[in-house]
């Protein structure tokens, strides 16, 4: 009993681990491949470029005002209310929108829009054999189709983690607004407390989630087997991986940022 | 990995599972392009090539025959090195090609022109930019006389004036003679065909038949075709090896295996229900 039981999980940890480790290569792979030359990929570097730029802009602008407006918004200034400190919301939105909410929102509209179409696209290419047609032509897949989102995908999700910024304190401000709050205060209080590190720390942040999402969804495109079916399989699992890592990486970071940079926990 | 395998039959299985696997090898009279010597390949608990011995003649149309899901494809994958074996060696003139490094790898391969199920054309680029690309990549000849070779290679497979159409505009037989041509433009000396007839009509089935045997017999060199269709062998095939269970049963010259006493050959060669294959 306890032995077919660990039989079962035995592989499926296993698969977790080496999948993991596949994963690890491949990023090694990318950025090994992506320093020596030649440098075949900068035209679909610009293509992917463009085409995350034309899907993300405007679900971003949609999630980022609305969510910012919903939860630090009305949210904490209802808090703030009880202790009569809504003058402070400008303030607390540089932890919230800044340091937090800005990074996790762009990375996961990167995921679920521009992550997703890479999987879907590398993984119908994977099952229709065309992967391998290009290797055995001598085009290494690795260099001319996932560097170039690779590379894409970070730029892309830095860029717009700043875009993100501007619109969740537009968020803020429509908060403070609705509250009957003068603007002074929160400007006040907001750059009081931002600082350099806060927003070097958001976008450095925010690249590393897109390197993640680029490469999970990679990973999951190149690998997919087992036709239509497969790629559905490849994109969803694409998704959720990546959203384990950001989770993840974001625990990992915001940890190491506090510790090494103790000055921004002081709220001022 | 095998021997942690949880044994699921009773012993002796492995006799009674490879029974009709003679492993004969009958000559052929010419010396051998591609060699497998003793190769294993697993993917996961799935054991694919279980020690399969297999050589493919040189000048010849050899056929890989063998029941879906044995492991032919993976066999082609091996010889291009798409795949590397868990053990044992795969020799293609002589070299063996699991140990090559990238870069000779990269030489090696200009030598195989590759026709995947489906024609694998690469859907981002039309019919004419996808003949060209083996020569715009391996060689450095110019435009123009890139332009003649894929005319020449495009005529040659019933294409001529359709290379601008995209890959998905077309129906799976065109699909498959681009990539026919695709995989004839660099002049290779081995031509790898995965299941070139699956998903075809008959009667389409037998004009690409008639179309390898018509560029076989121009260009010579070793070409390798996968199949499970029994009438595309009697057509084409100069040499036979049937593959079951990730191993040779019997391979030799066509006749003499098409005379074969062996009970699956003859149960798989005349396409019967009756003999050692069943459903599984
Ligand atoms: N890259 C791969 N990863 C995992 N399993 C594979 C892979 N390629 C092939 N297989 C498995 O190997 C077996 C043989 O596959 P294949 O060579 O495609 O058979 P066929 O003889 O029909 O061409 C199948 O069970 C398939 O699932
Ligand atoms: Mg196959």
């Amino acid at each position: 009993m306890v032995r077919s039981v660990a039989e079962r999980a035995f592989p499926s940890i296993r698969h977790v681990l080496e999948e993991f480790g596949d994963m690890m290569i491949l990023t090694g792979k990318t950025i090994w491949s992506a320093l020596r030359p030649p440098y075949p990929y900068g035209g679909e570097f610009v293509s992917q470029f463009l085409f995350a730029l034309r899907l993300v802009w405007f679900p971003l602008l949609v999630s980022t005002v609305a969510i910012n407006y919903g939860a630090p918004g009305l949210q904490a200034g209802d808090f703030l209310t009880l202790f009569g400190a809504l003058d402070r919301l400008g303030g607390f939105f540089v932890l919230a929108a800044i340091r937090e909410i800005g990074p996790l929102i762009t990375s996961i509209v990167v995921a679920g829009v521009a992550g997703t179409a890479i999987t879907a696209d590398l993984g119908a290419r994977k099952v229709r054999e065309e992967l391998d047609a290009l290797q055995v032509l001598g085009v290494d897949p690795v260099k001319n189709l996932v560097v170039p989102r690779f590379l894409a995908l970070m730029v892309v999700t830095g860029l717009f983690d700043i875009y993100a910024l501007l619109f969740g304190i537009f968020g803020g401000i429509l908060a403070a607004l609705s509250f009957g709050q003068p603007l002074g205060p929160f400007w006040g209080t907001l750059f009081a407390n931002a600082s350099v590190t806060d927003l070097w720390g958001s976008v450095l942040k925010t690249t590393i989630f897109g390197a993640i999402v680029a490469i999970v969804c990679c990973y999951k495109g190149m690998s997919a087997s087992g036709g239509a079916e497969g790629v559905g399989r490849a994109v969803n699992e694409a998704v959720v991986i990546s959203f384990l890592g950001i989770g993840a990486f974001n625990y990992v970071f915001t940890q190491t940022l506090l510790a090494t940079h103790p000055n921004i926990l002081v709220i001022k | 990995m095998a021997v942690h395998e949880p044994q699921r039959s009773s012993p002796g299985s492995e006799e009674q599972e490879f029974e009709f696997h003679t492993g004969e090898i009958r000559a052929s009279g010419e010396p051998d392009a591609i060699e497998f010597v003793d190769v294993h390949k697993s993917f996961g608990r799935n054991h694919v090539l279980r020690g399969l011995n297999m050589s493919l003649p040189e000048n010849k149309i050899s056929m890989i025959l063998g029941p879906s899901g044995t492991g032919k494809s993976v066999c082609i994958k091996h010889i291009v090195g798409l795949l590397y074996p868990d053990s044992g060696d795969v020799i293609v003139h002589g070299e063996s090609i699991p140990s090559l490094r990238d870069a000779e790898l990269f030489e090696t391969r200009k030598k195989f022109g590759v026709l995947f199920q489906d024609g694998a054309l690469f859907g981002s680029m039309n019919l004419w930019d996808n003949v060209a690309f083996p020569l715009r990549q391996h060689t450095e000849k110019g435009e123009d006389e890139i332009g003649e070779i894929v005319n020449r290679r495009m005529r040659e497979v019933g294409l001529g004036g359709e290379g601008a159409k995209m890959p998905n505009e077309l129906s799976g037989g065109m699909r498959k003679r681009a990539g026919f041509a695709r995989s004839l433009v660099l002049d290779p000396e081995i031509v790898l065909f995965d299941e070139p007839d699956s998903g075809l009509d008959p009667v389409r089935t037998a004009l690409l038949c008639e179309l390898i045997k018509e560029i076989h017999a121009e260009n010579g060199g070793c070409y390798v075709v996968i199949t499970h269709d029994i009438m595309s062998a009697r057509r084409v095939a100069e040499h036979i090896s049937v593959l079951w269970k990730g191993k040779i049963v019997e391979s030799g010259p066509a006749e003499e295996l098409f005379a074969s006493e062996n009970p699956f050959v003859r149960q798989f060669l005349s396409g019967e229900s009756a003999g050692p294959l069943g459903m599984e």
